[in-house]
């Protein structure tokens, strides 16, 4: 722009000679040119007759025409006990009139390439259509239609009540969804804004639930209806008053909303996600109502701590530490009181230090001013992106539509610049110190409680529950075991062969048998490994029925000393003595008259119990097993995989994968899917030898 | 504003947005594009197009690279590049490029797919000469080091465990689309986009500055500049920032051998993160550039977009199988070698998902042995119309469309006549194409089932 003669020249030089001119590459970046204004496009307002406001923003450079139509009908006036009930509203609005059924709609919008679509935030319920400009009468036709002669059909009403049901156990399924679901109801209480739909609320709605909330509350009088694209003002004007100028009527007056719930102090709700590979993050409070001129200053806090990538929370917890792969904080408007919200899905083995620098980074934001530099980039953001906003006809109607719902005030859109502008740091401060309610903080962590509880109770008061809200105990984090069936079908009769290898030489053999003799269930066991430095027998006498032992009776000779176990298993306990011998040579007995859990096996039976389990791929099971060389009773947990092709000395054969956890060395069995089932192949974690079924 | 994103199909998450009159000649110069084009002499393709309307401008880059020019045991390099490019070039310091993109009010991402890595830009129009600078320093001097290295490769790792691990039918879906295709006749479509973990583990820094010499030079990109600016001081600062970057030899060719319907494939997985099974049917569909394309398209259309299509009318609506379905082709972006056209629905509660498989099979076949109805043909030629004009309505859907033209097309003048074709599309052209490509031999079947019921306790328990 300085150097006119310049531009000419290298461009006339560069077209003719295709030289490889350039004036040397800046190493900083270039200076902005000077900014072209922003003319937010202008917009026409009327109110119908009947109290329907109208408002039509002409946009001719593609052929293209959207509308939207928008009541005060949100979620928060779905009654108590019907939450979802404006949401399944909005959804059949279009699933059949009196003259049209649900399918013949869709196809009619759908065959000229237009959509139609309906949904319910927590203040409004918006319906809206576009199409080909072409197509603006049907747009409009079918519009019309649909708000004022919905028939909702009760068939339509169990389909769209299936799909929210399935709907909500996919998002309860989603980590993200279920933080914001609690976050919610954590910061508004009994406070409408914080509610969600359930299962049982879905399920309360019914036909007349719907029939009435749209006659109450889908009226014209104070409804907003935005045209925006390749059409005159005047022809929106008639196309409205032919499709909405002859209904009247208001909504009903809505009672007031009770306040949100008190907090007095800062404390984490953690929701325990078992296995969970993230944990997420949500921390904030409620704010303001939407007019409050405390907004300016609050947004540009909120975006130099976490608007994106060019915000704190993101530099630090992603870009300097790796933690996560997104961190952010928002605010957010509703026509009531709104609220703020920081962000985090991070690894669960770092959870913790996330959520201090988190904390942290709130806290300086209350307590300093916003550096220079960060007061520049959040306003640059703020400012800058505003024309990016408002390229496209339904962009500019999004803008219009929402300062005209929340009553944002008509110089809205024309000062938001220059107010954001003028905010100082001293103001950020000011804002973030009383929106950020550091010491009444609602903090919210959805992952996995087993590995977070006491990591997170180092920084604020815990509250555990599931994700169905149900309160937990610590306790509860650990597994739990119970009874399990054994499968019958797997105690036939029958002999295995198994040799003992250590870093892949022979070093020894198992011969395990099942015997049945009448009316009795009885395995047996002979190991000799080292060439006799070690040699155990061991007799187990089982329930046939069941599988349960009722005795044991094994002994083991170790470098010639000799020990042996006697006990019995009967009204849920073991007695008995035990004895084992120790690496050091000694004995180690005991004796043993200990309670046991319900369900609870000897562990000398592993081998005989984990074939007859109900094994189901991808499931996990768990069993307590009473360990008589420690006197102690521990809880196992079988971890079922896929069946594989595994090859022993005895064969091929597709297996389970089985990964046991909780005894001394964790171990990995591999079982014949085959009935009777086999132990094929056992791994030790962590040690050097295998055992290997021969025949 | 995520940055370095792979863009992964909206199909999971999307799927509960989900939302005749024959068509019409368009209006006028409607949906046309005007474009000029030039090349540096280091080969560097530069296409532009003036729109003023807002005072905006849209800078975008593709490079000719994408998961389909990696080579085995080296997968995920793409991806991977995709990030190292916001991590520092010659003159911009880590986290500088998004800092300086975002202070001035724009928006900036990238995305990598089979064929190509996209870089964009949207910025008000005063600060052109910014995204242009920005853009021409990591061609030139990407800082390729130990560090930025070492810090994508856990990004991309946490990516990994957020977009696929942690979400339900993600990885089944992911690694399903591979599945089509086998390593040794085409390693390019055979791996995933986000590639294998072990083989990011094991790459080396050399391997990631081989990569770049290779793929990320002047004669390898086209740059696509749309919006508020004059032509002349355009052509100035391309000129100025990007001619002195070196060109490098051409990369080497990509082959891709795969046969339409070698036997059909069918698999189990489990996800731990679903609470109900899902069915996704994939078939193996022609290079965007082939005459079936259009037909394939509409075929897309009619079975899967909106709620009067076939699958929905039919399985959602009647039947009351699926919660949803969604029909989708080639989701990351279009291919020169062949694609994929992916079918998924997630089954209702209760359902056998393997009844479900039933029910999409017979859809499929519906139209292999019975035909498309006047109404659907219409139908779809009048949404592919509706996009033609939507997908043209911003300066960067206008800057991928030059893009998608000028790589997937014969001729980049198609961008202005390529609804013809589609509008010409007959009934007989639908079913032809169905009869070849949803051939159940052509199928790859992937049952996702959730983990046994009692899940909760279990899991906890491991």
């Amino acid at each position: 722009m300085t150097t006119r003669t310049v531009v000419t020249v290298a461009a006339g030089l560069f077209l003719s000679a295709g030289t490889v001119l350039a004036q040397g590459v800046p190493t900083t970046p270039p200076r902005p040119t000077p900014l072209t204004p922003v003319r937010f496009p202008p917009f026409k307002q009327a109110t119908l007759p009947n109290g329907l406001q109208l408002v039509v923003i002409e946009h001719h450079e593609q052929p293209v025409v959207s509308v939207s139509l928008a009541f005060r009908a949100g979620g928060i006036y779905d009654p108590a006990g019907r939450e979802g009930l404006a949401e399944l509203t909005a959804e059949l609005l279009s699933k059949g009139t009196d003259g049209r059924s649900a399918e013949q709609i869709a196809a009619l919008i759908e065959g000229v390439g237009g959509t139609l679509g309906a949904s319910a935030g927590a203040d409004f319920l918006t319906i809206s259509a576009d199409a080909l400009s072409d197509q603006a009468g049907l747009v409009f036709e079918l519009l019309g239609n649909v708000v004022l002669h919905s028939t909702f059909p009760e068939s339509e009403l169990e389909l769209a009540r299936t799909r929210a049901l399935s709907a909500l156990a996919l998002q309860l399924s989603q980590p993200g969804a279920v933080a914001q679901r609690f976050f919610g109801t954590e910061i508004y209480g009994r406070n409408p804004y914080g509610r969600s739909p359930t299962r049982e609320s879905y399920q309360a709605v019914t036909r007349e639930d719907v029939a009435q909330f749209a006659r109450q509350r889908l009226r014209p009088a104070g409804a907003l209806l935005v045209v925006a694209g390749d059409v005159t003002e005047a022809q929106a004007r008639e196309l409205a008053d032919k499709a909405f100028g002859s209904w009247r009527g208001s909504p009903q007056a809505s009672p007031a909303l009770p306040v949100p719930a008190a907090h007095t102090k800062t404390d984490i709700l953690l929701v325990h996600r078992p296995g969970s590979a993230q944990a997420n993050i949500v921390a904030g409070n409620t704010t303001i109502l939407p007019t409050d001129p405390v907004y300016y200053p609050a947004r540009v806090a909120t975006q130099a701590l976490g608007g994106g990538a060019d915000a704190r929370l993101f530099l630090i917890l992603r870009e300097q530490k790796s933690w996560t792969y997104g961190a952010y904080a928002s605010l957010h408007r509703y026509r009531g009181l709104g609220y703020w919200q920081a962000t985090a899905e991070v690894r669960t083995d770092v959870a913790d230090s996330a959520l201090r620098e988190l904390l942290h980074q709130i806290d300086r934001m209350r307590t300093e001013a916003v550096p220079d530099s960060e007061l520049v980039a959040a306003k640059g953001f703020l400012v800058g992106s505003f024309p990016l906003t408002i390229e496209t006809p339904s962009q500019i109607a999004g803008q219009v539509a929402n300062v005209k719902l929340l009553g944002l005030g008509d110089d809205y859109l024309r000062l938001y610049r220059e107010r954001l502008s003028a905010v100082t740091a001293l103001q950020a401060r000011t804002a973030a110190a009383r929106l950020y309610r550091r010491n009444a903080l609602t903090i919210v962590v959805v992952g996995d409680g087993a590995t977070l509880y006491d990591r997170l109770r180092a920084i604020a008061p815990v509250r555990l529950v599931d994700v169905d809200g149900k309160p937990l105990s610590p306790a509860d984090l650990s597994p739990k075991a119970a009874p399990v069936a054994l499968d019958p079908a797997q105690f036939a009769a029958h002999s295995d062969s198994s040799r003992v290898v250590i870093q892949g030489n022979p070093a020894g053999f198992t011969v395990s048998e099942v015997r049945r003799p009448v009316d009795s269930l009885v395995y047996a066991e002979r190991s000799n490994l080292a060439n006799g430095a070690f040699q155990q027998q061991t007799s187990l006498v089982l329930d046939p029925g069941d599988g349960s032992v009722r005795r044991v009776d094994q002994v083991t000779v170790q470098q010639g000393q000799k020990s042996e176990t006697h006990l019995s298993y009967a009204a849920g306990r073991v007695k008995g003595s035990s004895a084992a011998p120790q690496p050091d040579g000694t004995v180690k007995r005991f004796d043993v008259d200990t309670a046991l859990p319900p369900g609870t096996v000897d562990e000398n039976a592993v081998p005989f119990v984990v074939p007859a389990l109900p094994l189901t791929p991808g499931k996990s099971l768990t069993m307590s097993f009473f360990t008589p060389s420690e006197n102690a009773v521990k809880v196992l947990t079988f971890k079922v995989g896929a069946p594989e092709s595994v090859t022993v000395p005895a064969g091929s054969f597709q297996a389970y994968r089985i990964d046991v956890t909780g005894s001394r060395v964790p171990f990995t069995m591999y079982v014949s899917t085959d009935v009777p089932r086999r132990v094929l192949k056992t791994e030790f974690v962590g040690q050097p030898f295998v055992v290997e079924l021969v025949k | 504003m995520r940055t370095g994103r792979m863009r992964v199909p909206p199909l999971v998450t999307g799927l509960l947005l989900l939302a005749a009159a024959p068509p019409a000649a368009l209006p006028g110069q409607a949906g046309q594009i005007s474009y000029e084009a030039f090349t540096l002499p280091n080969g560097l393709r530069v296409l532009y197009s003036e729109d003023h309307s807002t005072p905006i401008v849209s800078v975008d880059v593709w490079y000719n690279a994408g998961s389909r020019n990696e080579r085995p045991s080296r997968s995920g390099f793409a991806h991977l590049f995709e990030h190292m490019m916001f991590e520092g070039s010659a003159h911009v310091k880590k986290g500088e490029h998004f800092q300086l993109i975002s202070r001035a009010g724009g928006s900036e991402n990238g995305s990598t797919a089979e064929d190509r890595t996209n870089y964009f830009e949207t910025i008000p129009s005063n600060r052109l000469n910014l995204a242009l600078w920005l853009e021409a320093d990591r061609m030139r001097a990407l800082a390729i080091t130990d560090e930025n290295f070492h810090n994508q490769r856990e990004t991309v790792k946490e990516e990994r465990r957020l977009r696929i691990d942690n979400q339900p039918y993600s990885a089944a879906f992911i690694d399903g689309m591979t599945w089509p295709f086998d390593s040794t006749g085409c390693f390019a479509y055979a791996h995933t986009v986000i590639g294998s973990m072990d083989d990011l583990n094991a790459a080396q820094l050399a391997d990631v500055q081989a990569f770049f010499d290779t793929y990320y030079a002047p004669n390898n990109a086209t740059l696509v500049v749309v919006g508020d600016f004059r032509p002349l001081e355009l052509r100035r600062l391309v000129n100025q920032y990007f001619s002195e970057i070196p060109r490098h030899p051409d990369p080497a060719p990509v082959t891709c051998n795969a046969a339409v319907s070698p036997g059909t494939i069918r698999r189990e997985v489990t996800d731990a993160h679903a609470n109900l099974p899902a069915v996704v049917r994939i078939y193996r569909v022609p290079p965007h550039a082939d005459p079936d394309t259009p037909p394939i398209e509409l075929l897309n259309v009619i079975l899967g977009q909106g709620e009067s299509s076939r699958l929905n009318v039919a399985i959602v609506r009647r039947e009351r199988a699926a919660l949803g379905t969604q029909v989708a082709m080639n989701p990351f972006d279009s291919r020169r070698g062949p694609g994929v056209l992916l079918v998924l629905a997630i089954a209702n509660q209760g359902l056998d998902p393997s009844r479900l498989d039933t029910l999409l099979a017979a859809q499929l076949d519906s139209i292999r042995t019975g035909s498309v109805t006047d109404e659907e043909l219409t139908k779809a030629k009048n949404t592919f119309r509706a996009n033609f004009i939507h997908n043209r309505e911003t300066t960067l859907g206008k800057a991928e469309e030059l893009h998608h033209y000028d790589m997937f097309h014969p001729s980049l003048a198609e961008i202005n006549t390529d609804l013809e074709r589609y509008l010409a599309v007959t009934a007989a052209d639908v079913r032809r194409a169905a009869t070849k490509y949803l051939d159940p031999a052509n199928a790859v079947v992937i049952i996702v089932k959730p983990p046994a019921a009692g899940t909760a306790a279990e899991k906890g328990a491991q």
